[in-house]
């Protein structure tokens, strides 16, 4: 006999405050929707004030990712200001946002992923006692000293910008420091304590042997060549999830999409993916297609079953309108977020994506392989410091052998316009949208990468990416879902981001 | 054995994120050392949902004991006071503040928006503080609340608070050591200060060597906004990250320990009369003041008027 039952999900270990319905029939989900459940409404600090006060007041959205938010904010009033950024503002700036990804993506992986692997549906899993010894809450040994490492690492931000969380060193034309080379070289010698410390414990192998494994046949061989990389984070997170049959889940609609990130400095000896003036490509793979340049203007956010006064269709986020309308749990209406879709289509955004966009060997290969699951989504957040080490090493060389160039083009003052500032967040595409008028802020539109992976549904009752990844997935104990938080976790879901994001003029919240 | 639950609110985690950098002992031995048992964080723990729930009804219930709750973001109160801005399983999560305060033998606020309200206080969202809505004693909890300690709230302002006051403060706290307050409540061994001490461009500061736009050696606070002669808090003393302060990096300090912050009046500028700021340094004079800066600039040496002196 079919038993069908639904139940809401308070999930933890995710930045901010989420729940999940799920549908289940015969302990399978066959339906779910994900519901942001707090709203901090920015937009009336925002709407009014000084030009630049974004660089102040949107680090504040998010405690994890305040340097992205900054950086984001900074872009967009470049942007405006039509200012070209000298390369060590370009090479400053990036470094200490590359520092606060690598900082989230271990913290995310080991803090708030990985403990998953201690509950007690698994323990009958062979490797269980070793999860308990490594990742169980506040005493796994690998908890321990990733906050040991990660905080050190988030010393590089205090030397170039002050303090991390929540500095505001970005400014239109720049930033508000010139690093003498003394602490040039501090930042330096942290990152290469870092450096050796990811190899060893996360990767168990130097940078160069991972960036060999090319694919899926790769990666096989890798997992069994050495004691260290069978011990490693990866190893073992690869090992455990093997067993443990995870590949079958959280494979959503299989789009992916990359705003682009970490600007080249014109005078640089790293080179970038894809068209060459970024790190980080950007561009949109729907799924079983290839890559498409990456095009702003596609983007537009529904909110049919948001908590805001109903429009037709998408509205871009220059021309959105936000007005709050709370209806209860009961309506068709059930989260605080947005939709976001581009070019109509839901979309997922993360590391996953950027490697998939890139055309990256071996997620390609484990893409055709396996499909999306959330191993492969994970295990492109675990492996993405891998890609940002190197270039961080030679931007910090390349400042210090520039003791001469300038950090800060002067922008004498803001005229009125609008911009905007889209980066790779760590946990995928951020933009800011940004307009000056009279000297004030006039509108301020965030669309955060929660609001894209963790979006409800679309005026045409498409799910969002997470919700669709739980489509599927097996429920063993409906008390304790871990299945379900393996899912929408391998996401990295930053409710805080995505819950009181800001709106246009002086009308509320906006996800 | 003290137990503590770590509840967040409206506000966006940098005060646990803050917490993780703090530094020897660090935030894991820091609980070791203290006999904290962790009965519940959002970010760290892994009880599941039905486990959460039990921990909490026996919490507000009375049945377990609840030696310290401490509070991050805002108390959201809207929209028109229902608090639905901000739910857990479909309640008001003020309601479970409220619930947890009541039986907590010590209440922390860590962080401006848990003491004071900080971003959101006065907007739609109707945000608040535990025990103060910005200056005014109050919030959620009421001007005459006492823990079962019988303490207020004590108020860990900064956004974030800085790691070794949360640090600091539950030691204290825990070994029921006295924790001297000031009138917003804030620990006076950490608070009883301005960030402005201990900021490298202070001499800068004392002969009004001013800077007008970034990267620059000068002060901060004549013409960039730099709240720091103002600001209560250890900053340039404990430094951040164990590395450096806002100020050290060319940003002003934006007041953010303030029970006002962040204040309406553009960031990155100084209201001024003809040239000297409306906001002067804490207890100072205007007409001392004024008189002061004269002599201070006419007596700068070319050094700091060159911007030799590093900072």
């Amino acid at each position: 006999m079919t038993k069908r039952i639904i139940r809401d999900i308070p999930l933890n270990r995710v930045e901010g405050d989420l729940e999940i319905r799920v549908e289940l029939e015969n302990n399978r989900v066959v339906d779910a929707w994900s519901s942001g459940t707090m709203y901090r409404g920015f937009e009336n600090i925002l709407v009014g004030r000084g030009a630049l006060d974004g660089l102040v007041i949107t680090p504040r959205v998010c405690g994890i990712c305040s340097t992205t938010h900054l950086m984001a904010a900074a872009k967009a009033l470049d942007h405006i200001a039509g200012v070209d950024l000298p390369d060590n503002a370009v090479r400053l700036r990036n470094v200490t946002l590359m520092a606060e990804h690598c900082q989230s993506d271990v913290r995310q992986s080991v803090l708030m992923f990985l403990p998953d692997f201690t509950a007690a549906i698994y323990a009958a899993h062979p490797l269980y006692a070793e999860a308990v010894k490594r990742y169980a809450p506040l005493a796994g040994e690998r908890c321990i000293d990733v906050v040991r490492q990660t905080k050190t690492l988030l010393e590089i931000v205090a030397i170039l910008g002050g303090q991390w969380p929540h500095s505001s060193f970005m400014v239109p034309g720049g930033v508000s420091y010139v690093p003498p080379l003394a602490e040039l070289n501090q930042c330096r010698h942290i990152l290469k304590q870092f450096r050796s410390w990811y190899e060893k414990s996360v990767l168990g192998c130097s940078l160069e042997r991972w960036q060999a494994v090319q694919s899926a046949a790769d990666l096989d061989v890798w997992l069994n060549e050495s004691a260290a990389q069978r011990d490693s984070d990866v190893g073992f997170f690869l090992r455990f999830a093997r067993e443990a049959g995870l590949h079958a889940l959280g494979q959503g609609h299989g789009h992916f999409l990359s705003y682009g990130s970490l600007e080249l400095p014109g005078d640089s000896a790293v080179v970038g993916s894809g068209a060459g003036k970024q790190l980080v490509g950007s561009g949109f793979a729907a799924k079983d297609g290839q890559a498409q340049p990456f095009d702003q203007a596609q983007v537009a956010e529904h909110v049919a079953a948001s908590w805001y006064a109903d429009y037709e269709g998408g509205k871009h986020p220059f021309e959105g309108e936000t007005v709050p309308h709370a209806t209860g749990a009961d309506g068709k209406k059930y989260s605080w977020c947005k939709a976001p879709r581009y070019a109509g289509l839901p979309a997922e955004t993360g590391p996953l994506a950027e490697r998939i966009v890139a055309g990256d060997p071996l997620f390609c290969d484990l893409l055709r392989r396996d499909g999306a699951n959330l191993v492969i989504r994970q295990l492109a957040r675990l492996t993405r410091p891998a890609t940002l080490l190197d270039a961080m090493e030679t931007w910090l060389a390349e400042m210090a052998a520039r003791p001469d160039q300038s950090y800060y083009e002067p922008v004498a003052s803001l005229q009125d316009g609008r911009g905007f500032g889209l980066i790779e967040a760590a946990r995928g595409a951020l933009g800011h949208w940004v307009e000056i008028r009279g000297g004030k802020i006039a509108r301020y539109q965030i669309v955060t990468p929660t609001a894209w992976n963790g979006s409800p549904r679309d005026h045409a009752g498409v799910r969002g990416p997470w919700e669709e990844a739980l489509i599927g997935t097996p429920i063993a104990d409906i008390d304790n879902p871990v299945e379900a938080g393996h899912v929408v976790r391998s996401f990295d879901p930053c409710l805080v981001c995505s819950v009181h994001v800001v709106g246009a003029d002086r009308t509320p919240l906006r996800c | 054995m003290a137990s503590l639950f770590w509840l967040q609110c409206g506000g966006c985690g940098g005060d646990t994120m803050s917490f993780l950098s703090a530094e020897s002992p660090d935030m894991l031995e820091l609980f070791d050392t203290l006999g904290i048992q962790l009965l519940w964080h959002p970010s760290l723990s892994t009880l599941s949902p039905v486990a959460q729930n039990e921990l909490i009804e026996s919490l507000t219930q009375g049945e377990q004991a609840l030696d310290i709750l401490v509070v991050e973001g805002a108390i959201i109160r809207g929209p028109a006071s229902t608090g639905m801005f901000d739910v857990k399983n479909g309640r008001p999560k003020k309601d479970l503040a409220a619930a947890l305060a009541a039986q907590a033998r010590i209440v922390v606020a860590a962080g401006t928006c848990a003491a004071f309200g900080g971003i959101g206080a006065d907007s739609d969202i109707q945000a608040t503080g535990l025990q103060f809505l910005n200056k005014q004693p109050g919030g959620l909890l009421g001007k005459d609340f006492r823990s079962r300690a019988g303490l207020p709230v004590i108020n860990l302002a900064g956004c974030p608070c800085h790691a070794e006051v949360m640090a600091g403060a539950l030691s204290a706290l825990v070994a029921g050591q006295p924790l001297e307050l000031d009138e917003f409540n804030r620990p006076l061994d950490w608070y009883g200060m301005t960030v402005h001490q201990g900021c490298t461009r202070n001499e800068y500061h004392e002969y009004r060597v001013e800077e007008w736009d970034f990267a620059q050696r000068g002060c901060l606070f004549f013409h960039k906004g730099c709240h720091g002669p103002l600001a209560d808090g250890p900053c340039n003393k404990l430094l951040w990250n164990n590395r450096s302060s806002k100020t050290r990096a060319g940003v002003p300090c934006f007041g953010c320990t303030n029970p006002e912050f962040p204040t309406p009046s553009p960031f990155f500028e100084t209201r001024n009369i003809e040239g000297v700021p409306i906001e002067l340094p804490k207890g100072v004079s205007r007409a001392h003041y004024m008189v002061y800066k004269g002599m201070a600039a006419a007596a700068a040496p070319e050094r700091l008027k060159k911007r030799e002196t590093k900072v």
